[in-house]
C-alpha cells in the first residue's frame, strides 16, 4: 500500500472514530461528512482557505482574535464565500498585537461568542480540505479550541503553502533564509499584489492566491491531484 | 461588514467606469467576483469560464490578437478585459496572457445587476467606440452650457484692468465722451480715488436722454450707488451668477478691497472672442515690431485662460489664427507703408493650420505669395523685401520660421498665379508620392491679405482636377496613412503598431494629423473648398466620401483630441514652459485613457477604409 494512502485512511479513521464520542453539535456535522478522495484533483474540490489570527503562537494559553475563510472551488476563489469573524475574547489587548492584527479592543466587544464562530468554520470545512499558510498555528488552535468546547480533538485534512513552497524549494536544493517563507515575502516571488491590511480574511485571500500561484508551478495545474498536496498528519 | 473584502474593493472603486458607482454597489459588485490565476502564455478565458465574463486584470498582462495574428492591443495592471462580456461576432479576438496573470472575474449576470443601476457604467459596455465618443463629447457641450469649468476659474483670468473711472465731478456729456473714447460702456464713479457708484451707457440713455436730463448735471445723479463687486479670488461662476440673477453686466472686482478692475458678461461668455478681438485691436493700433512683439506675449496667456474657461479647441483655433492673421496683415501694411505700394496686385497666403484656422500659440508659420501674371521681372524684388520683412516681423513675435522653408521668402513658394497654376497641375495631374508628401500644407491655403480672387481663381481649377481623381486621392491617401495611430496604452506607456512602448503621445501626429490628412482627401475627393478640418468633415458628411455617422465620430475624435491638446498645452504654459504635442499617459485620466482608445479605434477604421478603397 502506498504511504499516501495510509495516511488517508488513518485521516478518514481518526473521523470514524472521534464521530462515535462527540456529543451532539456543529463539531459532529463536521465530522459526519467524509473527507474528499486523495485523487481527486483541485479543479473538482472545494477547499476552504482558512486564516486565524490569535494572540500568541500557543495554543493552550493564547486566544483565538478572528477567523477569516474563502472557498476556492474548482480553482476560483470566490469572494461570495468569504467570512469574516471577530472574537469577544476575555481580557485586554496586548498593544503588539493590536498592530499585527489592527484589531482593537472596542472592536473585539463588537464581536462574536468563540463557539458561534468556530461553529460557523466547522460547518464550513465539512468535506473540505482546509488550505493555510504555515498548518501548525491553525491545525493546533483549531483542535484545541474544539476539544475546550466538545472534549474532542478533530482530524483536520490540510495544505499548507508555506510546506508546497518548501518542497519546490527543497527540491532545487538550495539555501535559503527562512523568512522567505512568509506569506509577503512568497507572494512576492511570484509577483503577486501586496496586500496592505492585514486582517484574517485578507490572508485567507492571500494564501488562497498564493496556493494558486504555487499549483500553477505544477505540471498539471488545478488538475493536480490533492493527495500530491496534503500535508502528513 | 462590507469592508472585509477591502483589498479588492478599493482596487474596483478607481476603475472606470465603476468610478462613477457607489460604494454600497462596489461592495455588492465584489461579492460576486472570483478571482482566478491564469499561467503565462494561456488563451482567455480559462477553462471553465462561462463565455459572458468580465475580467480586471490585477495583476500580468493580456495582448489581443486580430485576424492573422496581428497585435491589437496590450492590457495591464487596473486594466478591464471585456472581449468576452459581449462577444462581437464579427470581430475574432484571441487574448493571451503574456505573464502570469491575476484575475477579478466577475458573470455578465451579476455584473448587470449593478451596472444597470448607473447609466454610465451601463452605457460603457454597452458602446462602439464611436458611441462612447459621441457620449464624452455630448457631454462636453453640456458641460460649456452649465459653464462649469468657469468654477475652475478665477476672476482675476477674466477681468480686465484696470477699471475706466470718472470722478462724480464731471458731468454726464464728459462721462459719454470718455466712454466713447475709451470704449467702454461701463465707467466706476470715484469720489477722491474711493469708489462712490458705476454708471453705464444705459443709464445715459435711460436716466438722461430719456428723461430729458441736462448732460452737464454731475454723473453721480444717473449712477447707481449699491455697487455689488466681486474679490479676485471669487470664481468667475460667482460672478454668473450674481450677474445673472440681478440683470446686470458689468461687476466692479476688487482686490484687498481696492478696485482692481471690471467684470463683464461679455467677458465671461464670450471671453476668447473678446479676447482675441482685442488683442487684434491692440496689433492693429501697432506702431513697431517691438509693440508687436509685446503683444504676441499675450497669446500663451490667452490660450491658457480659454483652456481654463473651457473653450473647445475649435474656437481656441480660431482666435489664435485670427490673432495672427492680424499679426500678419499689420506687419504687411508696415512693409508697404516702408516699400511703397504693390507694383502689381498680390495676395499674402497662409498655409497649413493657420489656413485651416486650427493654430495654437507658439507654432511656426507657414505662408506663401501669389503675384499676378501683370508682374515685370523688375519689380520682383518688392515682393521678395516684403516677404523678409513680414517673416522676420513674424519670427520677432514668436511664430518661427517654418522648418520645412514653407514661406513666402523662399523663392519657390513666391509665385505668379501662372505658376501656382502649374504647380497645381503637376500636383494633381501627375502626382508622385514624394512631391505630395511636401505640397500637402498648400491643399489647405488661405488668403490673409491682398486680392483674394488670386488664390480662389487657383483653387477652383484646382479641385475640378482633384474631384474623382483617383490616382492622385490615392497617391494622397497612401502618405496619409504613413500616421498611424498607436494601439492603446499598456502600464502607463503608449503602445505602438510593432509592441513597442512610448513615454509619451505624440497627440499632433499620431491623432490630429491622420484626421486632418482624412478630411483633405475627403474635401478634395468631393471638391469641396473648405480647409478648416470640422467645416471639410460637415461638407462632406453623407457624400460617397465619408458617412454622416462615420463625419460624426471623426468630429468627435478631433475634438477630444484638441481638448486634450488644449489642456496639455495649458498645464505646459502655466508652468511657463513651452507646449507640445507630446502628452505623457500618466498625466490624463484612466477615463481619458479611455477615450482615447476609442479615437484610435475610430482613426483606424478610416484609414482601413482608405487602405481598402486605394
Amino acid at each position: 500500500m502506498w504511504p499516501f494512502f495510509e495516511s488517508f485512511l488513518s485521516a478518514e479513521q481518526q473521523r470514524k472514530r472521534a464521530l462515535r464520542r462527540v456529543p451532539e453539535g456543529a463539531l459532529k456535522e463536521y465530522l459526519s461528512v467524509p473527507f474528499p478522495d486523495k485523487n481527486a484533483t483541485i479543479s473538482e474540490l472545494t477547499l476552504l482557505s482558512v486564516d486565524f489570527e490569535t494572540t500568541g503562537l500557543n495554543a493552550m494559553t493564547h486566544q483565538l482574535l478572528s477567523i477569516g475563510s474563502i472557498e476556492i472551488d474548482g480553482g476560483k476563489i470566490k469572494l461570495a464565500s468569504s467570512c469574516h469573524n471577530i472574537i469577544k475574547t476575555k481580557g485586554k489587548l496586548e498593544a503588539n498585537n493590536v498592530v499585527v492584527h489592527q484589531i482593537t479592543d472596542s472592536e473585539k466587544e463588537q464581536g462574536i461568542e468563540l463557539k458561534t464562530a468556530v461553529d460557523q468554520l466547522l460547518l464550513a470545512l465539512a468535506g473540505k480540505v482546509m488550505l493555510v499558510h504555515y498548518a501548525k498555528i491553525e491545525r493546533q488552535f483549531l483542535r484545541q479550541v474544539c476539544f475546550e468546547l466538545y472534549g474532542v480533538r478533530p482530524p483536520l485534512m490540510m495544505i499548507d503553502t508555506l510546506l508546497l513552497a518548501k518542497k519546490r524549494l527543497d527540491i532545487g536544493g538550495q539555501h535559503y533564509d527562512p523568512s522567505i517563507f512568509r506569506l509577503e515575502s512568497l507572494r512576492q516571488s511570484f509577483q503577486l499584489p501586496s496586500y496592505h491590511a492585514h486582517n484574517a480574511l485578507n490572508d485567507a485571500i492571500a494564501t488562497s492566491e498564493l496556493f494558486l500561484a504555487e499549483i500553477n508551478k505544477y505540471k498539471q495545474g488545478v488538475k493536480t491531484k490533492i493527495r500530491q498536496l496534503l500535508c502528513s498528519v | 461588514m462590507s469592508n472585509d473584502l477591502s483589498e479588492v474593493h478599493d482596487f474596483i472603486r478607481v476603475i472606470p467606469p465603476f468610478d462613477t458607482l457607489s460604494e454600497e454597489q462596489i461592495s455588492r459588485l465584489t461579492r460576486n467576483i472570483y478571482i482566478q490565476y491564469v499561467a503565462s502564455n494561456s488563451s482567455l478565458p480559462p477553462e471553465g469560464d462561462q463565455k459572458a465574463v468580465l475580467y480586471f486584470i490585477r495583476k500580468g498582462a493580456l495582448a489581443y490578437f486580430g485576424n492573422d495574428n496581428e497585435l491589437l492591443s496590450k492590457y495591464g495592471e487596473g486594466d478591464l478585459c471585456s472581449v468576452f462580456l459581449l462577444p462581437d461576432e464579427n470581430v475574432k479576438i484571441s487574448v493571451v496572457t503574456e505573464e502570469d496573470t491575476l484575475l477579478y472575474c466577475i458573470d455578465r449576470e451579476a455584473l448587470l445587476e449593478v451596472i444597470t443601476e448607473s447609466e454610465e457604467a451601463e452605457a460603457f459596455f454597452a458602446q462602439t467606440a464611436a458611441q462612447r465618443l459621441k457620449k464624452r463629447m455630448e457631454k462636453f457641450s453640456d458641460d460649456a452650457v452649465v459653464s462649469s469649468t468657469l468654477m475652475n476659474t478665477q476672476v482675476e483670468h477674466v477681468y480686465h484692468t484696470p477699471a475706466a473711472t470718472i470722478d462724480m465731478k464731471l458731468n454726464i456729456q464728459q462721462t459719454a465722451q470718455q466712454m466713447t473714447e475709451q470704449g467702454y460702456s461701463c465707467l466706476v464713479v470715484t469720489r477722491q480715488g474711493e469708489m462712490v457708484g458705476i454708471v453705464t451707457d444705459k443709464d445715459i440713455r435711460t436716466r438722461c436722454v430719456g428723461e430729458g436730463l441736462d448732460p452737464l448735471m454731475p454723473v453721480s445723479d444717473i449712477m447707481s450707488r449699491d455697487v455689488l463687486t466681486l474679490d479676485t479670488n471669487d470664481s468667475a461662476y460667482d460672478a454668473l451668477i450674481v450677474m445673472t440673477s440681478r440683470n446686470i453686466h458689468h461687476l466692479p472686482v476688487t482686490s484687498n478691497g481696492r478696485l482692481a478692475g471690471m467684470v463683464t458678461v461679455t467677458d465671461l461668455m464670450n471671453h476668447e472672442g473678446n479676447n482675441a478681438v482685442n488683442i487684434s485691436s491692440l496689433v492693429a493700433k501697432a506702431n513697431k515690431i517691438s509693440e508687436l512683439t509685446e503683444i504676441s506675449k499675450m497669446l500663451p496667456k490667452l490660450q491658457i485662460r480659454m483652456s481654463k474657461l473651457g473653450t473647445t479647441s475649435d474656437h481656441v483655433g480660431k482666435s489664435i489664427s485670427a490673432i495672427t492673421m492680424a499679426f500678419t496683415v499689420r506687419l504687411i501694411t508696415m512693409a508697404e507703408n516702408l516699400l511703397g505700394p504693390a507694383p502689381v496686385p498680390y495676395a499674402w497666403l497662409a498655409a497649413g493650420s493657420q489656413a485651416r484656422l486650427e493654430q495654437f500659440a507658439h507654432s511656426d508659420q507657414d505662408n506663401a505669395m501669389i503675384i499676378s501674371d501683370k508682374l515685370q521681372p523688375q519689380d520682383a524684388y518688392w515682393y521678395q523685401d516684403l516677404a523678409t520683412f513680414v517673416c522676420d516681423g513674424l519670427a520677432a513675435c514668436g511664430f518661427i520660421y517654418c522648418p520645412g522653408d514653407i514661406m513666402a521668402t523662399n523663392s519657390k513658394w513666391r509665385q505668379t498665379q501662372s505658376v501656382w497654376h502649374k504647380y497645381f497641375h503637376k500636383w494633381v495631374v501627375n502626382p508622385s508620392p514624394q512631391a505630395l508628401l511636401n505640397s500637402s500644407v498648400f491643399f489647405d491655403l488661405t488668403t490673409v491679405h491682398g486680392d483674394a480672387s488670386l488664390l480662389n481663381e487657383v483653387r477652383d481649377k484646382m479641385l475640378e482636377k482633384t474631384k474623382n481623381n483617383s490616382l492622385f486621392i490615392a497617391h494622397l491617401s497612401r502618405n496619409a496613412l504613413a500616421h498611424r495611430p498607436p494601439l492603446g496604452f499598456f502600464r502607463g506607456f503608449v503602445l505602438v503598431e510593432n509592441g513597442d512602448n512610448e513615454k509619451v503621445l505624440d497627440l499632433k501626429h499620431n491623432g490630429i494629423a491622420p484626421i486632418v490628412d482624412l478630411a483633405r482627401i475627403y474635401a478634395l475627393q468631393e471638391g469641396v473648398a473648405a480647409v478648416n478640418t470640422l467645416a471639410r468633415l460637415q461638407a462632406v458628411a453623407g457624400t460617397p466620401s465619408l458617412t454622416k455617422s462615420m463625419a460624426r465620430s471623426l468630429i468627435d475624435a478631433f475634438e477630444f483630441l484638441g481638448y486634450l491638446r488644449l489642456s496639455h498645452q495649458a498645464r505646459l504654459l502655466s508652468a511657463g514652459k513651452k507646449p507640445d504635442n507630446y502628452l505623457p499617459p500618466k498625466t490624463i485620466s484612466r477615463l481619458e485613457q479611455e477615450h482615447l482608445k476609442d479615437v484610435f479605434k475610430v482613426i483606424k477604421t478610416l484609414q482601413n477604409n482608405r487602405q481598402v478603397a486605394y
